[in-house]
């Protein structure tokens, strides 16, 4: 399975920005954050001891409609809680998150956006790191269709998902909490609990974490796990950063 | 054209149903038309309640009984096209509450009116964004309520009324053709019910006002007598328009009965014609305005009814009741 | 109520509506849990229990120019849902002839799935398909009705409308509610002599080969579709307007009655019968119904230091420490206004139950804007909306 590729930082403008591919679901996301920043139309909406969170999604082709509304509200709940809004210079100002799709499947009328969301999720997070936004945690996230057979596909296509009977997405923190769960379709609790643990081991391998409170990375069936994916791209790019230090020394 | 905002239908648009009996002739179903039960001078009942929407400082909701045939076709439902409707409206009042920072210095209250009709409230599906009528409606009911309110005890503050109709009157009977009645006589029932509603709703919010103010409606029009003969022109009270062939002229007032004095008064249509021959004194301007005034006096009643209802509910609160 | 709150000093003479405007984070945590002196049980600050929902009423069939309607209240949220139906012709839709052509390439694609559901009968495999392409169905939620402070009359849909009218229009989708068949207006030609039909097929057979498989209805065509165009009006707003919402379209769709219809050949166009014996209703499929919670955490306003996030691990412990009597987040069903602005992570489950079996079906479950609510939570979340489905079904069906 080629797992997902990701780039920090491709544009020289904005704050902080990613690109993500996801190679299985055909998704190709830029995503760019500007934070802390002013938003003097809002003066009256801002909160006086946390910064607000703004997500504007822009699909590939098509201008922006009601389900992006929706699909906003989803990544404005992860990232609501997950942005430690109330570090100094971040209380009434703003983090404007924006996602573009660039590439791959635009969405129809009234269709879910579930197969994009871990992508706009995986890119939010990293652009959000890419500039530095104090985060309490990471997290990773991750789509599976259940089939009419009862087989459970992971990151499914665009045809693989509308013929699949329920689609999932779940989104886990780098503390293995549960963070965001999406479905949709018929299914029942016994099902969802095989679709839970299976998200988990994508997301996070199938061993706990380790003693000494790093979270230990195992290959398994689903290969590297998401978690260690996008800790790797960040510290990449980390090495990158500051390869005049590391050479210097 | 797609609004982005909202979802659309099919892009090449919709066409209403059209049922095989309006296709026949119309000599063939005339007999249909609804026929007026009430007395020349007799009211519809009103039902109005305050209070209803507790999110906002004051609410109320009105609704008009429905025609004796509409009543007819919903205890035995025969046909799927209603004979008639009867008016039902939702009125909010949020304020007074301090003015957005744009806006500029204002020593008296603000009022804003706002008056929507649901898409499905008339015959002919509505659109999302305010047609013109709707616009109107919301300035001629800012006309007769800034007369009431007492607007300099609140500077610096703004009021919204927002009316959503979710059943308006009809504008003619569905049998006639589009055009046999000129103008739409129905608007001039919902401004009526709109006035009374909105008065109720500013009471309940406990804003001060002159005078409880009601809307009223009359009208001048001409009934077609058994043999098809048109009748002579007969003034009448609170006219549902789909129950008449044609309405010659109609007036709408709002109307406050303690002071005798009249904020709003709309006239529409010209019965000087019908009225060259007879020397029939009910049928100048002065009786239609006198008649709509009488109506006004009549949903006067009901309004005092459900204002004291909410003060009473007001003063029984601090004993009881929800503390949200 | 003022004796529920007793977190309020007696030195302090504020009455508890003020109390409650104050502070309403120490308000409401104040009636979750009580000091353990004063023998008070927990309780929402609306007087419900954590797992109670809200006074439920539905009325439907009161809109005269509606084909079905529905008010529905929920304490005081009251959403008003009209239906009415519109005809799409068929020779307005610009792909129709080659959709249709197709549709019948689709049919045997799909056919050819080896897991065909045997529990529901005649599936119709174009059914998604046809509503989907064609927008059949048309959902608009409205919050511009002064239902709320804060909601512009006169202004575009805010976010929040947008987002649930998308979920309702997703979920509609997702649950198959309305079987396409109900919308589509047939026409069948007149048969023609016995010579006529035998050149008539023969031609047939030459130019569509890809029709052979089909034969019945052969000369059966669609001329027309309904068009639904579900609006909603949310005319009071305090709180969980997706619930009620949801009731009010299903209520309506319920009460939904169509004009037979048919294809009359002199005038070219649909017309319909206004007969009330000849219309019927929509048999829809299932009863989807929605239940709402949020989680209310005694320390989510802790200061104004950063939030420690305690993993996993630690999160067990925490629930250990619940069971000893410390109870730190509680899951309220159905918020209402109060409870919502306090409140930051939200579950939404929608369920239905088999007929014949009773087996709870989970059509849509979210959650998100926290970490609170994990499996175990769900579990009991889905096995209360399964509780809640029952309540609603005896609302629904005695309107």
């Amino acid at each position: 399975m080629v797992g997902p590729a990701a780039t920090l930082t491709p544009l020289a403008r904005a704050d902080g920005s990613a690109s993500y591919q996801c190679p299985s679901t055909g998704s190709n996301i830029l995503g760019s954050v500007n934070a802390p920043v002013e938003l003097p139309g809002r003066r009256d909406a801002l909160k006086p001891e946390e910064a607000t969170v703004e997500v504007f999604v822009k699909p590939g082709t098509a201008p922006a409609g009601v389900g992006e509304r929706y699909v906003e509200g989803i990544i404005k709940g992860v990232l609501g809680r997950l942005i430690l809004g109330r570090e100094r210079g971040y209380p009434r100002r703003g983090v404007v998150v924006t996602l573009a799709t660039v590439g791959g499947d635009s969405v129809g009328r009234g269709d879910s956006y579930l197969t994009l969301l871990p992508a706009l999720l995986h890119t939010a997070l990293l652009a959000l790191l890419s500039a530095s936004v104090p985060l309490s945690m990471t997290f990773s996230a991750t789509v599976l269709a259940v089939s009419d057979s009862g087989e459970i596909i992971r990151e499914p296509s665009t045809e693989q998902a509308a013929a699949a009977k329920s689609l999932h997405v779940l989104a886990f923190s780098s503390k293995g909490h549960l963070l965001l769960n999406e479905s949709q379709g018929a299914f029942d609790f016994e099902t969802w609990e095989k679709v839970h643990q299976r998200a988990l081991a994508i997301c996070h391998g199938t061993s706990a974490i380790g003693s000494d409170g790093d979270v230990a990375m195992v290959e398994d069936v689903d290969g590297q796990p998401l978690e260690g994916t996008i800790r790797e791209t960040i510290e990449d790019q980390v090495h990158r950063d500051y390869a005049w230090k590391i050479d210097a020394v | 054209m797609t609004d982005r905002r909202r979802i659309n239908g099919p892009p090449s648009g919709t066409r209403p149903a059209v049922f095989a009996s309006s296709l026949k002739s119309a000599s063939s179903i005339s007999t249909a038309r609804p026929r007026r039960q009430r007395q020349p001078d007799e009211l519809r009942k009103i039902f109005l309640k305050t209070g209803l929407i507790p999110s906002a400082s004051g609410s109320a909701y009105l609704e008009f009984e429905p025609s004796a045939s509409l009543a007819a076709a919903r205890s035995s439902p025969q046909s799927l096209i209603p004979p008639s409707s009867a008016l039902k409206l939702a009125c909010t009042v949020h304020g007074p509450k301090p003015l957005p920072r744009s806006a500029s210095f204002s020593p008296n209250i603000v009022l804003t009116t706002h008056v929507k009709y649901a898409p499905f409230a008339a015959r002919q599906r509505k659109g999302h964004i305010r047609d013109a009528s709707e616009r109107d409606l919301g300035v001629h009911l800012e006309t007769a309520l800034r007369g009431v309110i007492v607007a300099e005890r609140w500077p610096k503050s703004g009021l919204d009324i927002t009316i959503t109709i979710l059943e308006a009157e009809d504008d003619r009977w569905w049998g006639d053709a589009p055009d046999s009645h000129d103008a739409p006589w129905g608007m001039m029932n919902v401004l009526a019910g709109c006035i009374t509603a909105a008065s109720a709703a500013i009471a309940d919010a406990r804003i001060d006002c002159l005078d409880l103010v009601a809307g009223g409606v009359a009208a001048i029009v001409s009934d077609e007598t058994p043999d098809g003969e048109p009748s002579t022109p007969k003034l009448m009270l609170d006219t549902d328009p789909a129950e008449h062939k044609s309405i010659l002229s109609a007036c709408v007032v709002a109307y406050m009965p303690s002071r005798d004095e009249i904020t709003e008064l709309w006239l529409k249509g010209d019965h000087s014609k019908s009225s060259l021959g007879t020397t029939d004194q009910n049928l100048s301007h002065e009786s239609l305005i006198d008649g709509a005034v009488n109506a006004a006096r009549g949903a006067h009643t009901v309004l005092a009814e459900a204002v004291k209802e909410s003060a009473e509910r007001f003063a029984g609160l601090p004993t009881g009741g929800s503390t949200v | 109520m003022a004796s529920a709150a007793p977190s309020v000093p007696p030195s302090l003479t504020l009455p508890p509506s003020q109390f409650a405007r104050l502070q309403p984070h120490a308000y409401l945590l104040a009636h979750l849990s009580p000091p353990a002196s004063s023998n008070q049980p927990s309780i929402r600050a609306n007087g419900r229990a954590t797992s109670q929902f809200r006074v439920t009423s539905a009325n439907t069939g009161s809109l005269t120019h509606t084909n079905g309607s529905a008010v529905v209240r929920v304490g005081d949220t009251t959403a008003v849902c009209g239906v009415r139906a519109e005809i799409l012709p068929t020779d307005d839709i610009a792909s129709w002839s080659v959709s249709h052509s197709s549709s019948s390439m689709n049919k045997r694609r799909k056919l050819t799935n080896p897991a065909q559901k045997p529990t529901q009968e005649e599936e119709d495999p174009e059914d998604e398909t046809h509503i989907q392409q064609l927008n059949l169905l048309v959902p608009n939620l409205s919050l511009s009705t002064g239902c709320a402070p804060g909601f512009i009359p006169g202004a575009p849909p805010s976010a929040l409308a947008q987002s649930l009218s998308h979920q309702i229009l997703n979920l509609l989708h997702s649950t198959r509610l309305v079987r396409a068949e109900d919308l589509r207006i047939w026409y069948q030609p007149p048969s023609l002599g016995q010579e006529d039909l035998e050149r008539h097929n023969e031609s047939e057979q030459m130019d569509v080969d890809a029709e052979r498989g089909e034969e019945v209805g052969k000369d059966k065509e669609i001329k027309a579709f309904w068009v639904l165009y579900i609006d909603i009006m949310i005319i009071s707003l305090a709180g969980n307007p997706f619930d009620a919402a949801w009731a009010a379209v299903l209520a309506a769709l319920r009460d939904t009655k169509l004009p037979r219809a048919w294809w009359d050949v002199d005038n070219e166009m649909v017309v319909c019968s206004d007969a009330v014996s000849e219309s019927r209703k929509l048999s829809l499929r299932g009863l989807p119904v929605a239940s709402s919670f949020c989680v209310f955490e005694a320390d989510a306003a802790a200061g104004w230091r950063a939030v420690i996030i305690p993993d996993a691990e630690e999160e067990r412990e925490i629930e250990e420490s619940a069971r000893k009597g410390i109870q730190r987040r509680w899951i309220l069903a159905d918020p209402d206004g109060y409870e919502e602005g306090l409140t930051q992570e939200r579950v939404c489950i929608v369920v239905d139950k088999e007929e014949g079996t009773g087996k709870t079906v989970i059509v849509k479950m979210e959650k998100n804007g926290g970490w609170a609510v994990d499996g175990k939570e769900l579990k009991a979340l889905v096995d209360i909306s399964a509780q809640r489905w029952g309540e609603v079904k005896h609302i629904l069906e005695q309107c």
